[in-house]
């Protein structure tokens, strides 16, 4: 069994003192940008997850914020007729490690940006992939890796073999491991093996640049995964003219984090030799339908406590003495 | 100035099978400091070492970054369930993980005890077995010498590694059921991997050729 330490970290003033900059230049780039800032209730009543902080309130059960999206979510379907289509917010969450080393208390600044069902998601997805990219360069990160990625790549395949539940998950985590090996051992004797296997190796086989979509040609969906290909090229093509110097534009054709949540694009920021990501986010359209409302979003979040640690760990990945 | 990138090998069975295979490629371990007690190793690549380390603690140092390449058998993988990424099956060190029971004991006995007792150092692949086959068992957790178990009465029998068989067979006992197979995983740190691939997917490139990966 894995030793958990549950992990609730007292910030000093260094630390305290770069949160609170970290926060205001965020929030600040963000407000320029046209994102306005809600903040929903550190209690949340709605279905309490597994790894919240639970506790009761007199007989209710209910939770620390376990995540922001989700909050913002419940609060945005009941208290607005129309999304509102820029929204930010910043804080802490609450939820218990997966990982020893994590905190259960995390600070996050994010946005999401949100849109009545229909309205054409690119210009969106490349707004809040350019506002990612300015993310390094507010913090003082000397340099910084984005990844784009697109859940579709891996979640259509799957639901056009029909392929979900158990045998479904096993290739997620075989992909998310990034062994084709285990993708073709879970598929053993499945109809589709062959199928998912060559599309597990095309998907794992680069790790690059735009040439990187080139690899979907040797993939059996290619023809299926024509639209989120040419969302990609299309998302490249206007984000690499203005590519900051200290920026590297990766394409992750194999990113099957959140999987279960992100519908379509995903992006991830990375430091060199960081070993956790530093904000992450996509496009999830399935998540206002779910509450009653037409509505479709993507966002991301920059998960300030890792930059803490990392602030501390690797001094030197930043512009300036912490 | 780049930090020293630190790969980690198995001790034991699979790190003794592994050792030969490195010599003369650019991965292979200093012969010296091998004869030492030291668990940290240069290799033939300059700013590459080794790190020494027991089966069931090396994913926990790649998992954290510490090491950012690793080997380690797919046994040991299954049970820790730990978050990384597991580049290539490097076909070497197979083995079948098994129900071993006495000579004479079939799976039809055991099935029939009303309290069934399992020793194993592998409690999660053992209990998705019973789960797969509809028994309950009490587990007994041991991390050496399991063959023992059922020659002294701790257990009806035991779910182990078999290679050959040798071991089985010198305290009486015989594979009742292949539960799975195992053989050695090459693992990565999914930050470094991520985040620095030019450095550590040459790295991981040249350990596969070295190994001959199926």
């Amino acid at each position: 069994m894995p030793v958990r330490t549950p992990h609730f970290p007292d910030l000093l003033f260094g630390a305290a003192s770069r949160l609170r900059r970290w926060e205001d230049a965020l929030m600040g780039l963000l407000e320029t940008h046209g994102y306005r800032e809600l903040h929903p209730s550190l209690v949340l009543r709605e279905a309490v997850p597994d790894g919240a902080l639970r506790f009761f309130d007199g007989d209710d059960l209910v939770a620390l914020r376990w995540d922001f999206t989700v909050a913002l979510a419940g609060l945005l379907a009941r208290r607005f007729p129309l999304p509102p289509p820029r929204v930010a917010y910043a804080g802490a969450v609450f939820r218990r490690p997966v990982q020893p080393w994590e905190a259960v208390e995390r600070f996050e600044v994010g946005c999401e940006r949100i849109q009545p069902e229909g309205e054409s998601s690119t210009e969106a997805d490349v707004e809040l992939a350019r506002l990612l990219m300015a993310i390094p360069g507010t913090i003082g990160l000397k340099s910084a890796i984005l990844h784009l990625g697109n859940a579709a790549l891996v979640r259509r395949p799957l639901e056009a073999e029909g392929l979900f539940g158990e045998l479904a998950n096993a290739v997620v985590a075989a992909l998310s491991r990034r062994a084709p090996h285990r993708v073709r051992e879970a598929l053993d004797g499945h109809p589709s093996a062959q199928r998912l296997a060559a599309h597990a190796e095309a998907l794992l086989s680069e790790l690059d640049g735009p040439s990187t979509l080139d690899a979907l040609s040797a993939s059996p969906y290619a023809e299926l995964l024509k639209d989120e290909r040419d969302h990609m090229d299309r998302t490249l093509k206007a984000l690499l003219p203005i590519l900051p110097p200290n920026l590297d534009l990766r394409v992750d054709l194999a990113d099957v984090a959140g999987l279960g949540f992100y519908t379509g694009p995903t992006l991830r920021l990375w430091a060199p030799g960081a070993q956790q990501e530093l904000a992450a986010g996509g496009r999830y359209d399935q998540l206002f339908p779910g509450l009653g409302r037409p509505w479709q979003a993507a966002g991301f979040c920059v998960r300030l406590s890792r930059l803490l640690d990392l602030a501390e760990t690797r001094p030197d990945l930043f512009e300036q003495p912490l | 100035m780049k930090q020293t990138l630190l790969i980690a090998f198995p001790k034991g069975r699979l790190g003794d099978d592994l050792v030969p295979k490195l010599v003369g490629t650019p991965l292979a371990l200093d012969a010296e400091a091998l004869k030492s007690r030291v668990l940290r190793i240069p290799t033939a690549t300059p700013g590459v070492a080794a790190l020494l380390l027991k089966g069931a603690d090396l994913p926990r140092y790649v998992a954290a970054g510490v090491a950012s390449l690793g080997i380690v058998g797919s046994d040991t993988l299954d049970e820790m369930d730990m978050d990384l990424l597991e580049l290539a099956d490097l076909g070497f060190g197979a083995c079948r993980l098994s129900l071993c029971a006495l000579t004479g004991v079939t799976l039809d006995s055991l099935r029939a005890k009303s309290h069934l007792r399992l020793a194993t150092k592998f409690p999660k692949a053992t209990e998705a077995w019973l789960t797969r086959e509809g028994l309950t068992a009490e587990l007994v957790p041991l991390s050496s010498s399991a063959e023992l178990a059922p020659l002294l009465g701790l257990a009806d029998a035991i779910v182990d590694l078999v290679q050959t068989g040798s071991t089985l067979k010198a305290h009486g006992l015989v594979e009742t059921v292949v539960l799975g197979r195992s053989s050695a995983r090459l693992i990565a740190a999914r930050g470094a991997y991520l985040s620095e691939p030019g450095r550590i997917r040459p790295l991981a490139e040249s350990l596969i050729a070295a190994l001959h990966a199926e």
